[in-house]
């Protein structure tokens, strides 16, 4: 009990304390910009030169940096801010339920105390981490803290594993009760230096932790893709990996539901709890708000006790920003380097110079249809704009392309289905000048969908019709009834239909190299958002200018 | 020899299709593909499916065996699976850069090398050769990222003279001739880290070369006749020695193509080695192997090429038939 | 007796330490040591010593007089227990007389403590922003600092204050804070090891194969030079992975890669030479009063050879090493396993560059370097001991 609480009085404090770090209260209605006139993303590949560069002046904003020698070199330096929060990120070690004698509930629930997560991000991370031990990350909408921790004491695990009746070998080794002979040494699958280079010491760390209650277990670091496919065979005993999850946690689904344990599908470690099936399926198919928020609640709370992973931390993400911006925006949930920085910061001395911001490596492709790399939707992601946004804050729906918005679930003759109207807003303009009307969202959906395009495929394909009464109304029923529905289609990038009418092959379009077939000075990279496209130049920049006609700078 | 040309030239193109093949099925021994690889909840294993599809990787492997056969050799390199445009515009975008960083290096490396080479060679035991030589094993021994990143601390940001990424400097300046000393400016570190790295083998083997043709009885000869001396080093001794260092010449020049990854990482340079890396790393299949077939194309060539410089410069091999006496 | 050349007497002690180094070490070289970064002993500056003390029930205060910077990080450990309900608390005292709350415990029982200055639980308790350091309001000047425990005393257990020092050892630590100078000791037979097998490999390949398709001719020689293309138009990384993801990545895979893909270089070389020696008179000669020809091959080939094949050598073996080096760069080396070229990579993969951590890249990379010279002077003399024309002090 007393644990609890304090578990409890240590996220509100840390909460308290990662919010006294913003400048200034958060405020989403008080934002107007882009203040900004030019912004360059420049393409830095080796986080030394990053880091270089930063405090040299060339760059002003400098996301992600992970190495704690970095972290503490730039806290000291006069002329940076630091900012940190907490992330979606998630790591975690993953038993093969599948076999012996990871099926055994007790062998995993003492693996679990085994681990001394608080001095693997002390050690590791210097601090700059967060040991979890749920199955959501903290700073998740729908964390829940009223759930079973198995935290540190391997002591503990040795007595929770006796009371079960397991036994040890001379040589330190556990036996399965009712056995005769000590397990055999197994390994854990490890991805190597390439993907973290922490991960291998984390790994070595885990395998020790766990040798000191009686599982016999070494590393074997594996290339990325010789694990996944070890993993997809099945072929394994335990693994470490790590996701970046999103707000909405209907990711559990994918994780933890029978039916995702299939080749390419997320269930790796192999569980089968029908009882969770059922939770996991009320979560996925939520119809609204509340029953989404108890199955994720009850979801969690199984987790815990079933134990298929042993969650070990989750990253915080620290962003450095030069000082003489001002307006610059971090919170709890999100770091400095966000779009509504970039929305509200302007050069302290009054100026008007370019904001150069860091990208770690080159955009693939610009194509906003194929490609899911993270740094062509740093780019992008400045360009298109959803009906939906997401409140740096408190991670709640914000209106953007859509001003409201309503969640139905409506009856058919073949059951029920959610039914989403957005009521769009008035006088918003591509970067071409052409009007945004309902009709832009309507082609989107459809192309997205009648193509079954692999990137937004899962988004789309439950769409049963789009309908566009009118300009600025937009009614989405879809073929079955889910929450998450929502935030699929509203959080999705719009793309202008008079521009889609001319795509012939979507795989191949490459709109930032194509010029625009009426406005001179444009490609075909146009949307509403708040920067506009104006050249890529590649290994070296992608040049934006800011969008003057964006409709936030006049306000509501 | 024409015959042993012919044949040479024949032996050429079975090579070519050896690689052709060889590159094929190297990649598809991998574990792993394209596909496979993407670990994101949001993909699920149908989405996946469809990604496949659209990449031919569910066709049967002989067809995408025939298919890619028919690609290379009608040049066609095909669209790159991570970026979803055509190879050849991802290539012709990096080769120009790669081109001018490896091959400034590699002139200006084995020019220098060579030189040094020539010099320690002349004095026996003088203090000449033995700086070459300490200088030269220095130059070699140590990795290549490790001097960058020095290089790049001290000139780069501690003082401030040379630029610390990229080809260009940004906003552009403007007018070409700015811009050509733009571009100038940024390419001398890396360029000058790689000779500073590169000389050294090129000195050491040529001193090696080169002490030992000074001791053969030709040289002997000449200097009895009187030569002047400087004659005497280059018209007769390297050139005699010319023959191996010119092979290994034309040998390192397909390397220019192929790109430095570490080099392009330090200096955040646009280049075809980091392209390289990544493709096989995310199994790009078209263009790890679009790549890789122009390397072997241009290996071939480069080959041909020595072997013909070596029977031109060396009167002693003649293909075919005997020497006379 | 003439005094044997630098290079010998440096090889044999290099080797000595090699195979003895390792056993002297009194800790596995994987072990933490001292704090992450932490630069040598001998290196200057006033960095702080390590400290300890422990809190017990009969000791409830300690006195620490501080006459460094603040320390790098300070960790409290231990137990208390309680036979009755008490209110306890574990203060801090400044030199200035400020004091801070570290811990408190209300009730009865067992008080387990573990704080590191690390913790943001700790930061957030002492009300300091994240990336202030605790140590340093913990320890703002110089003098007399005080940890004391507040309340009733406990009945039994105790707790110890750790103040890791600032320097340590001759060679400092790297980023895990693991001893380097025991690394670099067990570094070197892994160098070695990769260097003198993958050449000795690659020279054994390049010798036979060169001699035998420049001696032979012919069919035999063109279709081994088309093999010897094949090879070098296959660039190694693709191979590389393949038989990494098939073999996986041990240290003898590497090897036996490095060394099968070096040998070409060599090959040509020795078989020009072959084809060239073929043609020349003096074999010519052997060849017309009987002479066979493995004789041939092995009495006067192979001895031509040699030069090439030392030169090779000598430059093959830091080539090996520097391989070995680049690859661990790229990550396709062994991460258990500790060689130079890991300890630069992780070095730079862990920004030792920027920290100016200059411990972590300037021995192995030395290091590199002087084994290099190394060889290159030994097969030089060796070069010279075959041919005396090489000899130092020559013609003019």
């Amino acid at each position: 009990m007393i644990l609890k609480r304090a578990v409890l009085l240590f996220l509100v404090l840390v909460s308290v304390i990662l919010n006294a770090t913003v400048s200034t209260a958060f405020d989403v209605s008080a934002v107007r910009g882009p203040h900004i006139r030019d912004l360059y993303m420049v393409i830095y590949r080796d986080p030394d030169s990053q880091i270089l560069a930063l405090q040299k002046g060339e760059l002003d904003v400098l996301g992600d940096v992970t190495r704690p020698s970095d972290i503490e070199r730039l806290s000291s330096n006069q002329d940076v801010n630091l900012s940190i929060s907490r992330g979606f990120h998630l790591f975690f070690m993953g038993f093969n339920l599948r076999k012996g004698p990871w099926n055994d509930k007790t062998l995993r629930q003492a693996a679990s105390m085994a681990i001394p997560s608080i001095q693997i991000v002390r050690d590791i991370f210097s601090g700059y981490s967060e040991p979890v031990n749920t199955y959501l990350p903290p700073v998740s909408p729908y964390h829940e803290t009223d759930v079973t921790t198995w935290e540190h004491d391997p002591r503990g695990a040795r007595v929770l594993l006796e009371e079960e009746g397991w036994r040890w070998s001379p040589d330190g080794r556990l036996i399965p009760p009712g056995e005769e002979s000590p397990l055999k040494g197994v390994k854990i699958l490890s991805p190597t230096a390439q993907v973290a280079p922490t991960t291998a010491e984390i790994s070595s760390r885990i395998a020790n932790a766990l040798k000191e209650i009686g599982i016999p277990v070494s590393v074997e670091p594996l290339d990325f893709s010789t694990m996944i496919r070890r993993l997809d065979l099945h072929d394994f005993d335990l693994f470490v990996m790590a996701w970046s999850l999103t707000r909405d946690p209907d990711s559990l689904f994918a994780f933890f539901h029978s039916s995702m344990d299939v080749t390419g599908g997320y269930n790796i470690q192999g569980l089968h709890d029908p009882l969770l099936d059922e939770v996991l399926e009320e979560l996925r198919w939520a119809p609204d708000r509340q029953t989404a928020e108890g199955a994720a609640r009850k979801a969690q709370q199984m987790l815990s006790e079933i134990s298929p992973w042993i969650p070990v931390y989750s990253r915080y993400m620290v962003a450095a920003v030069r000082k003489g911006w001002d307006g610059v925006i971090s919170t709890q949930a999100t770091s400095a380097d966000n779009i509504w920085t970039l929305l509200n910061m302007r050069s302290s001395d009054g100026s008007e110079r370019p904001v150069f911001w860091c990208l770690s490596d080159e955009p693939r492709s610009l194509n906003p249809l194929s490609t899911g790399s993270a740094y062509d939707w740093q780019v992008l992601g400045l360009i298109y704009d959803g009906m939906i946004a997401v409140d740096p804050e408190t991670l709640d729906d914000i209106p953007w392309l859509a001003t409201k918005w309503e969640v139905e679930t409506v009856s058919g003759e073949d059951g029920d289905h959610t039914r989403l109207t957005f009521h769009l807003r008035d006088r918003v303009k591509w970067h071409d000048g052409s009007p945004f009307t309902s009709k832009d969202v309507g082609k989107t959906l459809e192309f997205l969908r009648d193509n079954e395009i692999p990137r937004y495929f899962d988004n789309v394909r439950d769409i049963l019709k789009v309908e566009t009464p009118d300009d600025l109304t937009v009614i989405v029923t879809m073929k079955n009834v889910s929450f998450w529905h929502l935030h699929n289609i509203g959080g999705s990038p719009v793309f202008p239909a008079h521009l889609l009418e001319g795509v012939d092959e979507w795989e191949t379009w490459q709109p930032a190299a194509e010029p625009h077939p009426s406005v001179k000075g444009l490609t075909s990279l146009v949307g509403t958002g708040p920067f506009v496209f104006r050249e890529y130049r590649q290994g070296e920049y992608v040049h934006f200018v800011s969008n003057e006609d964006f409709w936030l700078i006049g306000g509501d | 020899m024409w015959s042993y040309w012919s044949r040479r030239a024949l032996g050429a193109v079975a090579v070519l299709l050896l690689v052709i093949a060889a590159n094929f099925f190297l990649f598809r021994v991998m574990p792993g593909d394209a596909v496979s690889t993407i670990v994101d909840p949001r993909f699920s294993p149908e989405a996946k499916e469809r990604l496949r599809e659209l990449f031919g990787l569910d066709l049967p492997l002989y067809r995408q065996f025939l298919i890619y056969v028919r690609r290379m050799l009608t040049f066609d390199l095909g669209i790159s699976f991570l970026s979803q445009r055509p190879v050849w515009e991802e290539l012709k975008s990096r080769i120009p850069n790669t081109v001018a960083l490896l091959g400034s290096a590699l002139f200006l490396s084995s020019a220098l090398g060579i030189w040094l080479g020539v010099k320690a060679a002349r004095r026996r035991g003088g203090l000449t050769e033995k700086l070459v030589l300490v200088s030269g094993s220095v130059s070699f021994s140590f990795p290549s990222f490790f001097v960058q990143l020095v290089l790049l601390l001290f000139f780069a940001y501690t003082f401030p003279v040379f630029p610390l990424r990229g080809s260009v400097s940004i906003p552009l300046p403007e007018g070409a001739f700015a811009r050509a000393l733009d571009y100038l400016w940024h390419l001398l570190l890396p360029v000058g880290s790689l000779v500073l790295l590169g000389f050294g083998s090129w000195a050491i083997y040529v001193r090696n070369l080169m002490v030992k043709t000074l001791g053969e009885d030709f040289i002997l000869l000449a200097r009895a006749r009187g030569l002047p001396e400087g004659r005497i080093l280059w018209n007769h001794a390297f050139r005699s020695a010319l023959p191996p260092v010119l092979t290994i010449f034309l040998l390192a020049l397909p390397g220019i193509v192929s790109g430095a990854v570490i080099t392009e990482t330090v200096f955040s340079l646009h280049g075809v080695g980091k392209y390289l890396l990544d493709s096989i790393m995310g199994h790009d299949y078209p263009a790890a192997g679009a790549a890789f077939y122009i390397l072997g194309l241009l290996t071939i060539v480069s080959n041909l090429a020595a072997d013909a410089a070596y029977a031109l410069a060396d009167p002693r091999i003649r293909v075919g038939r005997r020497a006379q006496r | 007796m003439k005094v044997p050349r630098w290079s010998f007497i440096t090889f044999f002690l290099i080797l000595a330490i090699a195979v003895i180094g390792p056993m002297s070490l009194s800790k596995g070289p994987q072990e933490t040591v001292a704090k992450p970064f932490a630069p040598p002993v001998w290196s200057g500056g006033d960095a702080p010593p390590p400290f300890s003390g422990n809190l017990s029930p009969n000791s409830k205060e300690m006195n620490i007089e501080w006459d460094w910077d603040a320390p790098e990080n300070l960790t409290l450990r231990g137990q208390l227990t309680f036979d009755h309900d008490v209110v306890a608390r574990l203060v801090w005292t400044t030199p200035e007389g400020s004091k801070y709350t570290l811990s408190s415990f209300h009730g009865s029982g067992v008080w387990s403590i573990d704080l590191d200055a690390r913790d943001m639980t700790f930061k957030t308790v002492l009300g300091i922003p994240p990336f202030a350091s605790a140590t340093s309001l913990l320890f703002p000047s110089r003098g007399l600092h005080a940890l004391s425990l507040e309340g009733p005393s406990p009945s039994e257990g105790s707790m110890e204050l750790v103040l890791p020092g600032g320097r340590w050892g001759l060679l400092g630590t790297d980023q895990r804070g693991r001893d380097v100078l025991s690394l670099f000791i067990v570094g070197i037979r892994v160098s070695l090891l990769v260097g003198i097998s993958a050449t000795f490999i690659a020279s054994l390949l390049g010798l036979s194969i060169g001699l035998a398709s420049g001696y032979l001719g012919g069919v035999a020689d063109s279709l081994i030079m088309r093999i010897v293309d094949v090879l070098l138009s296959i660039p190694i990384l693709p191979i590389l992975m393949v038989l990494v993801g098939i073999w996986g990545k041990g240290l003898w895979q590497l090897v036996l890669i490095l060394g099968l893909f070096s040998w070409m270089g060599t090959a040509r070389t020795v078989r020009s030479l072959a084809l060239s020696l073929r043609e020349s008179c003096y074999v010519e000669n052997l060849r017309s009063i009987g002479a066979g020809s493995w004789y041939i091959l092995y009495r006067h080939l192979l001895p031509e050879a040699m030069p090439i094949v030392l030169a090779a050598v000598s430059l093959g073996v830091p080539g090996a090493i520097l391989a070995e080096a680049g690859l661990s760069f790229l990550g396709l080396s062994d991460p258990r396993i500790i060689s130079w070229g890991r300890m630069l990579h992780e070095a730079h993969g862990f920004g030792a560059f920027t920290a100016g951590a200059w411990w972590l890249i300037i021995p192995p990379g030395l290091g590199i370097s002087i084994i290099c010279l190394v060889f290159l002077d030994m097969g030089r003399s060796i070069e010279e001991m075959a041919d005396p024309r090489l000899r130092g002090g020559g013609q003019g």
